[in-house]
């Protein structure tokens, strides 16, 4: 394991803003922090880099306490994106790199790569002030990642941007991955969550919904979501045994069972009715698990 | 300790480059190398001419009166029959009056040496016409004595003499003058940019990424030491400029002039002025730095650093209007207030009767404020870097509890 937070907590005066987290994150795992607004996600990481004190619980990295002498090793994104508007861009990677104990060839030669990687090589010489919001924040994640971080927090990375550009950051992450390096980042969006990461934690109001491998999280969770479609008229599967709620649209039916195996006894059930066009079993979404277990639509 | 010198390079080389700095200092240079000029620059607007020869048309007596005169207080005017420079006309009255024509304007010297030559003559006329002895005369023209002796009076212990009070050096008096104006205009200036540089990486947000890297402490600490070291490097340019212009235009004239002279106060007049001059830009650049941590918009760092500027104009004025009388009680009693102490102790040095104690205290004030400042400092910019609180006094508050 590298990264264990155990029964963190966070308070501001009587509001909780953290509940008793406990997670695992992997080595070289991509771990992704699911979450709507005021979830606790920001304060979690906030804590993870001792920028805020926890109030109860800890958090360590391969063994250690994270501590200023093993940042240069990890590289952060805040949510609340901010550089330097006065100065130009090389000049501001060349300060935050050198914080992070780079020398000066090295920044150039990774800042040309790094600018070329997320196309926008022409921005080098350029003063913050005058990007886009886009850019702005393209030039904060090569701050943040320049240093080949072993531990990458990257806070909401793409929020803010459009679709081709979130693509070619989704790139780049799942690159920096691919190297090797541990991610954590968080976002709202359930869907980047499903495409980019094995490995999850869903948090509500500062409390940990679910935690660990997606495929797991799936296969514990139980449930699955049927899809049936025909001309027959299968209404009489509401009161199957293992069938939770049942929606018909015209043709299609979406069942959601409670285990696998009751999709074989509906199978064999409706197969007797005649000719199905469909029929389909799904893994259960994210956003169903976070409906079952928090009781409501996820936001 | 390298992440360190990365802010400190950082800021200090952007701050020296900036044009504003280059522009200021260049200006400042300017101004001390036109005062080193002085008083050419004088001599190219005054239009007046030296007047050699002053021709009288008056009866002979008075003439000859005049000329006895005009001899004894002046060695650059002779009076002549004809051709003079200019031409007095006397109407021999008593008093008398007299016109004096020239064809360019007689300086303001010369134009008094002629009027008390004028003078003089006029009372030997009144003195005949009224018909004194010499001894009457005399009486006329003595002055009065007067003796204030008051209770206040600085006495002697032993002796109980009155000890007279000292005429101020000069030189000592515009090294201070020199001292508190510098630091003034160095405070006000980088109280502010020191401010900025701060709650700029807050508003910014930037400041998340670097705290991401460094300490907030060392951050802060990084950035003061850099924003002094630009100050410091500001002085050391215009003190270069003094020291060229002190050698290489001679300004003995000048200096003679205003009756500039070292005593035995000049040297630690001149070292107690520096070391309360450092003293005071960190003493002040400390506190802003504190004060700049508690705002997060831009938009309130000016009412947060009016503290500042109070207290460095209030010290100022405290220094100007107490020049020639600097052992008096509120100078004493201010001179220990630590954000007054920078301003007022080098005046106190002006007295002779401050002795060293006294002026080393004052040292000690000032860095026992500093200490304090710098640790309230590096506490609340630990806390307060990732508020978004408005209010100050909100953020005092709250960042003191540590939360």
């Amino acid at each position: 394991m590298s990264l264990i937070l155990s029964d963190l907590t966070k308070r501001f005066g009587d509001f909780t803003a953290v509940d008793t987290i406990n997670i695992e994150v992997p080595a070289g795992s991509m771990y992704g922090f699911l979450g709507g607004n005021g979830a606790g996600k920001t304060t979690t990481f906030r804590m993870l880099l001792g920028l805020l004190a926890p109030t109860a619980g800890e958090i360590t990295y391969k063994g250690e306490k994270i501590g200023y002498e093993m940042t240069d090793s990890i590289g952060y994104l805040p949510e609340e994106r901010g550089l330097h508007p006065k100065l130009r861009v090389d000049e501001q990677i060349q300060y935050l790199a050198r914080l992070k104990g780079m020398k000066k060839h090295e920044i150039d030669e990774k800042l040309e790569f790094w600018l070329e990687e997320f196309e926008v090589p022409e921005n080098k010489h350029k003063k913050i002030e005058k990007l886009s919001k886009g850019n702005q924040q393209k030039i904060q994640l090569i701050a943040s990642i320049i240093h080949e971080p072993e531990l990458i927090i990257l806070d909401e990375p793409f929020s803010g941007l459009d679709p081709v550009n979130v693509e070619i950051l989704k790139k780049a992450v799942k690159n920096l991955n691919h190297n090797g390096a541990t991610i954590l980042f968080s976002t709202h969006r359930m869907d980047h969550v499903e495409e980019l990461c094995e490995e999850l934690c869903i948090l509500n109001k500062g409390t940990q919904v679910v935690s660990g491998n997606i495929d797991d999280i799936k296969a514990d969770f139980g449930q699955k979501e049927l899809i049936i479609e025909g001309r027959h008229d299968i209404s009489f599967l509401k009161d199957f045994p293992g069938v939770i709620e049942m929606k018909t649209n015209r043709n299609k039916n979406v069942i959601r069972i409670s285990e696998e195996r009751y999709a074989e006894d509906i199978y064999n059930e409706i197969i007797k009715l005649g000719y199905f066009k469909r029929f389909q079993v799904n893994e259960p979404s994210l956003n169903d698990i976070f409906i079952a277990k928090v009781g409501r639509q996820y936001e | 300790m390298n992440k360190f010198m990365t802010t400190f390079r950082h800021t200090y080389l952007s701050k020296v480059k900036a044009k504003s700095f280059i522009i200021t200092t260049i200006i400042v240079m300017l101004l001390i190398i036109l005062a080193g000029n002085f008083d050419k620059i004088m001599n190219l607007f005054d239009g007046s001419e030296e007047v050699g020869t002053i021709e009288v048309e008056a009866s002979e007596t008075f003439t000859a009166q005049f000329q006895a005169v005009m001899s004894e207080i002046s060695d650059d005017i002779d009076v002549v029959d004809s051709g003079g420079d200019i031409t007095l006309t006397v109407e021999e009255t008593v008093p008398l009056s007299a016109t004096v024509e020239s064809d360019n304007e007689v300086n303001t010297a010369q134009q008094t040496e002629i009027e008390m030559a004028l003078d003089a003559v006029n009372r030997q006329m009144v003195i005949e016409s009224l018909d004194l002895s010499e001894e009457e005369a005399n009486l006329m023209a003595a002055g009065i004595t007067i003796d204030y002796d008051t209770g206040a009076a600085v006495t002697d212990a032993d002796t109980g003499e009155i000890i007279e009070i000292e005429e101020p050096n000069y030189l000592n008096v515009v090294i201070f003058y020199i001292t508190v104006f510098v630091m003034f205009f160095i405070v006000i200036n980088y109280a502010s940019q020191i401010g900025t540089e701060i709650a700029m990486e807050k508003s910014s947000r930037v400041i998340e990424m670097i705290v991401s890297s460094v300490s907030p402490v060392n951050h802060l600490f990084a950035k003061i030491l850099a924003i002094i070291c630009v100050s410091l490097t500001q002085l050391f340019f215009f003190v270069v400029t003094i020291i060229a212009v002190l050698y290489l235009v001679d300004i003995g004239s000048l200096i003679s002039e205003f009756g500039l002279e070292a005593n035995d106060r000049t040297v630690p007049m001149v070292v107690y002025s520096l070391i309360f001059l450092l003293l005071g830009l960190v003493l002040y650049l400390s506190v802003s730095a504190l004060l700049g941590s508690f705002v997060s918009r831009m938009e309130d760092l000016q009412q947060a650093l009016l503290p500042v500027t109070m207290m460095s104009l209030g010290g100022m004025y405290l220094g100007m209007f107490n020049l020639f009388d600097p052992g008096n009680l509120l100078v004493r009693i201010t001179s220990y207030f630590p954000f007054f102490t920078p301003f007022v102790m080098p005046l106190r040095v002006l007295d002779p009767a401050t002795s060293h104690l006294t002026v080393w205290t004052g040292i000690l004030v000032i860095l026992i404020t500093i200490a304090v400042a710098v640790y309230f400092a590096a506490r609340i910019y630990k806390g307060s870097i990732l508020s978004t609180d408005q209010g100050i006094i909100k953020n005092i508050k709250k960042f003191n509890k540590g939360e």
